[in-house]
């Protein structure tokens, strides 16, 4: 088994998360990512034939709640940490361009 | 200075009312202990001016609880109205929250004061407090060792006595680990018992907030006060119980259980031996103590790998640099803000946690490991509460060491993980457990036990703690103990 991954695995992995990555960290990642993926590798060879999920340990004690109005949060203190504004509207950076 | 802050929470209680002090007292008394134990790096936020006026506005309102007037430390990913809210992170470094978490709302009813935010790993991906983007917290009984973590700022601040209660999280240790190496009681409630909303997730099946106090009593009274059902958080419930009402009664006839992996020969020899006193001491008083297999145990920690890095990936998916928090300054198009907002705004541990989590979730990834997790999850809560059908209590160690060096393994990608080996498991299924310190090394450092419990059998973990702890008579302060009163 090849002790790191390749570049190309790494750009993958770090463009599904979002996050830029430069030629130092491609490096490191290379390994790093592969000793954690080889320690979750021991899951896939667990013989397991249990075939319910636990997604989350409680009770599904999901419920309905009445359709009315509760509390609402003023739009002035809901833009207070937004880091671009204009009027009562978050700023967003070019979404589709024409480039 | 004065030393209310060394006294029980009852004495203080019997102070104030009194009006031999007045909250406004041990206010001071906090912050004069923050300022003597600067080193510590315990906070990223203090709140002294907030902390005096509502001091001042407590002074002349009834005493109602033992908590009224308490000073409390909050761990800084649980948001506070108008209190800096970092979560370790420079992502949230200029956060204020606009609403309270849950438990804020209710420790503010009890009148507790909050005195500032506990430093913490970022984003509670941590064992050990050093991927904080503020700097590493110190542990009060060595200042050149790790707390613990990731609520190594709450564990410290308490077991230093600068504030008698603090609330941490814990989602894989998080709340037990730092407790054990800061010899302090910590208890993680069973999913559901607290409510989650405002707490910043990291894995949201497993995360839950729990107390953090110097002895057993306290540390169920807290609960008291912070458990029950929000309407914001669906997973949480409402028992109405009294978690101090088995204290002080007999333990005789109880029966527990230890997994054989959890007194395995990668455990260190000084905790075995802290251990094997405790099952001593529960066998003289006709307990029965049985040890028992725990299937998956062993794999608990892969298999928290996954769980949590995937869910991880996908709570933190939130931080575009958007709405709130760390903003890259001149993004090209919006994917480009993507990018180095969270390039820059992550530390290295989040960065290859999400990263592996987006890989786990991503295409057939799912399936091979997510679904397969899922599956074993199942098997090993099952596990475990087949052992509650025969047994009252589990217990084990909380840690397989003690606290160990700042700065050793700090980028390890596995290190942090194996360190909550013990812990972990308690989390996948769910269930309630606390530490408790049970003793000290040769070289003084505490030593703690965990206590597993069924679901919602928090109570019980109580009665067995208090009775351990009445036996040990511990002196569980830094700055006087760290010596076994046999």
């Amino acid at each position: 088994m090849e002790d790191r991954l390749t570049k190309e695995e790494v750009l993958h992995v770090a463009n599904l998360a979002r996050i830029e990555i430069d030629d130092k960290e491609i490096e490191m990642y290379q390994v790093k990512l592969k000793k954690l993926l080889d320690q979750i590798e021991l899951v896939t060879k667990i013989d397991d034939n249990d075939s319910d999920y636990l997604i989350a340990p409680w009770n599904n004690n999901s419920e309905f709640r009445k359709d009315e109005v509760g509390n609402m949060l003023n739009p002035k203190e809901v833009l207070q940490n937004a880091p671009r504004k204009s009027g009562n509207y978050i700023e967003v950076p070019v979404v589709i361009s024409n480039e | 200075m004065n030393k209310y802050l060394d006294l029980s929470l009852q004495e203080i209680n019997n102070l104030l009312i009194n009006k031999k002090i007045t909250p406004k007292d041990l206010v001071i008394e906090s912050f004069e202990r923050i300022e003597a134990n600067k080193d510590l790096n315990g906070f990223i936020t203090l709140n002294k001016e907030a902390a005096l006026k509502r001091a001042e506005d407590l002074k002349d309102q009834e005493v109602t609880s033992l908590t009224f007037g308490i000073p409390i430390a909050i761990k800084d990913n649980i948001i506070t109205k108008n209190l800096r809210t970092t979560a370790g992170s420079k992502m949230l470094d200029n956060f204020i929250p606009i609403y309270d978490a849950d438990v804020i709302e209710r420790i503010n009813e009890a009148g507790m004061i909050i005195i500032g935010k506990a430093n913490m790993d970022e984003f509670a991906m941590g064992s050990s407090t050093q991927t904080s983007y503020y700097g590493p917290t110190k542990n009060p009984w060595d200042k050149t060792l790790v707390p613990g973590g990731s609520s190594g700022g709450s564990a410290a601040v308490v077991s230093s006595r600068i504030t008698p209660i603090a609330l941490g999280s814990d989602t894989g240790g998080s709340i037990r680990q730092p407790s054990s190496f800061c010899g302090i009681v910590g208890l993680k409630p069973t999913y559901g018992r607290v409510s989650r909303y405002g707490l910043i997730a990291f894995a949201s099946s497993l995360d839950q907030i729990g107390p953090m106090t110097r002895n057993v009593y306290e540390n169920a009274l807290v609960l008291n006060t912070i458990c029950g059902k929000s309407k914001n958080d669906l997973t949480s419930v409402e028992t109405n119980e009294d978690f101090t009402r088995l204290i002080g009664k007999d333990i005789k006839n109880m029966k527990i259980a230890i997994p054989k992996f959890y007194v395995n020969d990668t455990i260190d020899i000084e905790i075995r031996q802290e251990l094997d006193n405790i099952i001593t001491l529960l066998k003289e008083n006709n307990c029965v103590v049985d040890y028992v297999d725990i299937k998956y145990i062993d794999k608990a920690v892969p298999l928290y790998q996954i769980i949590a890095m995937g869910e991880a990936s996908s709570n933190l998916a939130r931080f575009d640099g958007i709405r709130y928090g760390y903003s890259y300054e001149n993004p090209k198009d919006i994917n480009d803000l993507y990018l180095k907002t969270r390039k820059n705004g992550f530390g290295n541990e989040v960065k290859r946690r999400i990263m592996i989590g987006s890989y786990l979730l991503s295409g057939k990834n799912a399936t091979t490991y997510y679904n397969k997790a899922l599956a074993i999850r199942d098997d090993m809560r099952n596990s475990f509460l087949d052992i509650f059908k025969n047994y009252d209590l589990i217990i084990g160690p909380t840690a397989t060491t003690k606290a160990y060096p700042l700065g050793q393994d700090l980028d390890d990608a596995v290190k942090a993980f194996m360190d909550d080996i013990l812990t972990i498991p308690v989390n996948m299924a769910g269930l309630p457990g606390m530490n408790l310190p049970i003793g000290f090394s040769k070289d003084h450092l505490p030593i703690g036990m965990q206590i597993i419990g069924a679901p919602f059998a928090e109570a019980k973990i109580y009665q067995l703690a208090s009775y351990i702890e009445k036996e040990l008579n511990l002196d569980l302060n830094p700055n006087l103990g760290g010596d076994d009163n046999e």
